[in-house]
């Protein structure tokens, strides 16, 4: 199915609540690398009496954030999403418990003193990924909230102080804890500021692509209704049409003479031309084959047989012989088996209208690697050098092609190319004028993944 | 034998004229109807002897729903139907009448442009053989 592109304002981060507990499965992984890493600094330094940090609240610290961590991923695993604007009001106070933890953290080694203080910063540059402008700063402030209470409660002797290198008298130099304090309160604001710009920046142009492809999409679906609207409203009255012509024929057919006769048949034949131009049309039009015949495994051979045997009374009429190659076995892939039907059978068709009189049609079945060839070669009337990228355009039909026929819609082959795509083959040509033509279409064992199963026409 | 009676339901007031032309040339009686309702309608008050239903009318299964309505009431669950349809399985859909006849409650399907020899034809197959 298309992709349900509508959002909420608030929502406009994140498809959904589920999407959003997709990227912070990242966040969680990363606190547990805090844990291991706060663990490993206790031990390690402490054991080597290199720095004497205070081993058990660390150890405390190190616990509660696993703690925490444990909760926020058993409830992302295992609690299904609320409403987006539930989960970012969670994801924020998880953040906020965060910067808690490390402002005790920071206090357990030396406060002021310890330049990993800027850890806070990473905090601020997390928020401008997960939240907009006004959260980003939130988290910014708080963060300088915290650091300033950390601060200036240890300056006034209100929090305890542990001493990271030795005796030191930085907590209680004046001017060098309102110079920290200054670059902190600078590089924090500035730091969520130019982050939101950023951000704000980045979720504008994804805003737009997202709207942009909305629009594509009821573009598209759009043409198609119109099309099958269209297509409806011309088959009808054609019908009619060749109903009545056809009742006329029979009906009267004893006083008749041969020219009013002659120009019914024309007419006829008209209105035939125009009823294969409306059913192209619609194959053209239905996008999505495999939505409409699912995948399963088809036959080729049989396939191919069953095709040549719809088309016999067509080359029969013409003294053509359909010839079919194939391999012993079977040549299976996973596809939509009224779309390969139909991409032979528009082959084969071109392949005898434009034959050479009593020239051969060959049609040939080969497994390759990773999926089916198939061919048809006919010894027509071929396609110039100079033509041949034009004929999967819609409506194109070629000068040598016009003159053989007046019938014909220009639309066999832009079929085959459209349904070959989306089956996720390919089509390719080799031609000769007065020579002729080869098609090669390439199908893979398996219809490509995705929505839809085959790419959007 | 009294005549025999085909009720046409169709929108196409153009199909209508050739299926009555075409079936009166056979002897039959045609009348007919231009929507579901005013045919379902006339289906009860003239008992036809066998009624062309078109598919699409009004909406894309008016006639299916006509169909159903004409097996359940006890007046017109016997009369045979055969409907005429536009929709060949290019359009996706095709129907079987061996593979449909469990739940489609029609005698047969002919599909359109009508081809007068077999309409008669039909006809002749499902028209009840006593009177």
């Amino acid at each position: 199915m298309r992709p349900d592109l509508t959002l909420t304002p608030e929502a406009s981060l994140f498809v959904s609540a589920t999407s959003l507990r997709r990227r912070l499965d990242w966040l969680n992984r990363l606190r547990w690398g805090v844990v291991v890493v706060l663990i490993a600094a206790v031990t390690v330094l402490g054991a080597a009496t290199i720095i004497p940090l205070p081993v058990r609240p660390m150890l405390t610290a190190a616990g509660v954030l696993a703690l925490m961590n444990l909760g926020y991923v058993v409830r992302n695993r295992l609690l299904p999403a609320r409403s987006i604007r539930t989960e970012i009001r969670i994801v924020k106070l998880e953040m906020a418990c965060d910067l808690i933890l490390l402002t005790v953290v920071l206090n357990l080694t030396g406060g002021v003193e310890n330049p990993f203080l800027y850890v806070y910063v990473l905090h601020v540059v997390i928020a401008a990924l997960l939240f907009k402008g006004r959260e980003i700063f939130s988290i910014a402030w708080l963060a300088i909230g915290l650091f300033t209470a950390e601060v200036v409660g240890e300056y006034l002797g209100w929090l305890p102080h542990n001493h990271l290198l030795g005796v030191s008298t930085m907590t209680h130099e004046l001017s060098y804890i309102l110079a920290t304090l200054g670059s902190f309160w600078f590089v924090l604001l500035s730091g969520a500021f130019v982050s939101a710009s950023i951000m704000r920046h980045n979720r504008a142009i994804k805003d737009e692509l997202v709207a942009r492809q909305g629009e594509l999409v009821a573009a598209d679906r759009a043409m198609i209704d119109f099309f099958r609207f269209v297509t409806h409203e011309i088959k009808s009255p054609v019908n009619t049409a060749r109903s009545a012509i056809e009742a006329v024929m029979d009906l009267h057919a004893d006083n008749l003479d041969p020219g009013a006769r002659d120009l019914l048949d024309r007419a006829q034949r008209r209105l035939d031309q125009t009823t294969e131009i409306v059913k192209d049309l619609a194959d053209l039009t239905r996008t999505g084959v495999l939505r409409h015949e699912p995948a399963v495994p088809v036959e080729l051979t049989a396939l191919a047989a069953r095709v040549l045997d719809e088309q016999r009374e067509l080359a029969t009429a013409t003294g053509q012989r359909l010839e079919l190659r194939a391999p012993a076995g079977d040549v299976i892939v996973t596809t939509s088996g009224p779309a390969v039907a139909k991409i032979l059978g528009n082959l084969v068709n071109n392949a005898i209208r434009y034959n050479r009189e009593g020239g051969p049609v060959i049609v040939t079945v080969a497994p390759r690697e990773a999926g089916a060839r198939l061919e048809v070669t006919d010894e027509g009337i071929g396609i110039a050098p100079d033509e041949q990228s034009r004929v999967f355009d819609e409506f194109y039909r070629t000068a040598a092609a016009q003159r053989r026929s007046s019938l014909g819609t220009g639309l066999g082959l832009p079929i085959v190319h459209r349904l070959a795509h989306e089956l996720g083959g390919t089509v390719s040509l080799a031609s000769v004028p007065d020579q002729g033509t080869t098609v090669t279409v390439d199908l893979p064992d398996e219809p490509p993944a995705g929505p839809g199963g085959g790419g959007a026409a | 034998m009294s005549e025999r009676t085909v009720l046409v339901i169709d929108d196409d007031i153009d199909l209508v004229e050739i299926i009555r032309v075409t079936l009166e040339r056979e002897k039959l009686r045609v009348i007919d109807a231009q929507n579901g309702e005013r045919g379902f309608a006339l289906a009860r008050e003239q008992q036809p002897d066998l009624i062309l239903l078109d598919i699409m009318m009004g909406t894309v299964d008016e006639g299916f729903q006509v169909a159903y309505r004409l097996r359940s009431d006890p007046l017109t669950k016997d009369t045979p139907i055969i409907m005429l349809s536009a929709i060949g399985e290019r359009t996706g859909f095709s129907f079987d009448k061996s593979k449909d006849a469990d739940f489609l409650p029609v005698s047969e399907f002919i599909e359109k442009p009508i081809s007068p020899r077999k309409l008669v034809d039909l006809v002749r197959r499902h028209l009840p053989t006593t009177n």
